[in-house]
């Protein structure tokens, strides 16, 4: 699954605008809204009473919490960055939402890169979607070791 | 203007005031839990080897679980009666806006957080300006919101929007 993924390190010589990073796909079920409610702290009853949602907010069902979207969107950028990638920027919109047991995929693409202090920045359109829907659309930027320059850090192992 | 504007007065008056201050200790645990939730099992939250090996001195707290960090508690008697608490915004009510929407979030993460770390949350309402849309009038507000650590080492600004319609 994931740990894989983390453990193969992406340098910035790597990256150039137009490469696609890998999408997540979730279905977000009740169980994890629960429990993304009670880790933040959310007791909004849009997330577990499906009788509210309807009657009292007018949705179809329980839904998935904006900052969950923001979340799995932001697992899916540092799960390909990689455990010496860092997250700098990170600027989401919550454009519409979905329900539990919606497919939804995160992910995104390289659209410029840039040398900074001894790191590479990447900058990179991000968005959450259903289908063809953007339901997060955003913008992230991330620093990425370059080839051959430990600065002080260990080098990868697995490399 | 014949029509009357949708900010009244104290809202507008409050524009680069405080709106809501909140310190709070950085919890392994806590942000594992959060982790968990989110399916996230990257392991620089999660094992200390591995986040020594890339240049950590332990393993970090998840830069989007930082802003959970510092919320308080809420008395059940204190909700809302959707459940929430309401507390984050600086209480702006917009009496001739009630209907509210988050808009978006911006945040830099400059540093990492550890387990134990204080942190200190500052959110200032940066503006508040009426503007008109293809669905009518709205308001929107902007807050910036900077987090700081123990050694008061910046970790984190963020910029944040909400929308109040009529």
């Amino acid at each position: 699954m994931v740990p894989e993924r983390a453990s193969v390190q992406i340098f910035y010589e790597d990256v150039e605008p137009g490469d696609l990073f890998p999408a997540l796909t979730v279905t977000v079920d009740e169980r994890q809204l629960f429990f993304f409610s009670a880790a933040t702290y959310n007791g909004h009853r849009i997330h577990y009473d499906k009788d509210w949602a309807r009657t009292v907010e007018g949705y179809d069902d329980v839904i998935v919490q904006g900052p969950l979207q923001a979340a799995l969107l932001a697992r899916a950028v540092t799960d390909w960055i990689g455990g010496r990638g860092r997250l700098v920027e990170y600027a989401v919109q919550n454009r519409d939402i979905a329900f539990a047991g919606e497919e939804l995929s995160f992910g995104g693409v390289v659209t410029a890169k840039r040398l900074g202090d001894n790191t590479g920045l990447v900058d990179l359109d991000i968005a959450g979607r259903r289908g063809d829907t953007v339901l997060m659309p955003g913008t992230a930027t991330v620093a990425l070791p370059l080839r051959g320059e430990p600065h002080g850090e260990p080098q990868d192992e697995e490399l | 203007m014949s029509e009357q504007g949708l900010i009244d007065a104290e809202s507008a008056s409050r524009v680069g005031t405080v709106a809501a201050t909140a310190t709070g200790e950085v919890n392994r645990r806590d942000w594992q839990r959060w982790a968990a939730a989110v399916g996230d099992h990257n392991p620089l939250w999660f094992d200390t080897e591995y986040a020594r090996a890339r240049g950590y001195r332990d393993i970090i707290c998840p830069p989007l679980f930082l802003q959970y960090a510092v919320l308080g508690v809420t008395a059940l008697d204190g909700l809302r009666p959707d459940g929430s608490s309401g507390a984050a915004s600086g209480s702006l009510a917009f009496p001739r806006a009630p209907r509210r929407m988050a808009g978006g979030e911006s945040t830099t993460f400059h540093a990492p957080a550890y387990h134990r770390d204080e942190v200190e949350m500052v959110r200032t309402i940066e503006s508040i300006v009426e503007k008109q849309g293809r669905s009518g009038r709205f308001v929107l507000v902007t807050w910036r919101t900077v987090y700081r650590n123990q050694r008061a080492e910046l970790l984190a600004d963020a910029t944040t929007s909400m929308i109040a319609r009529p």
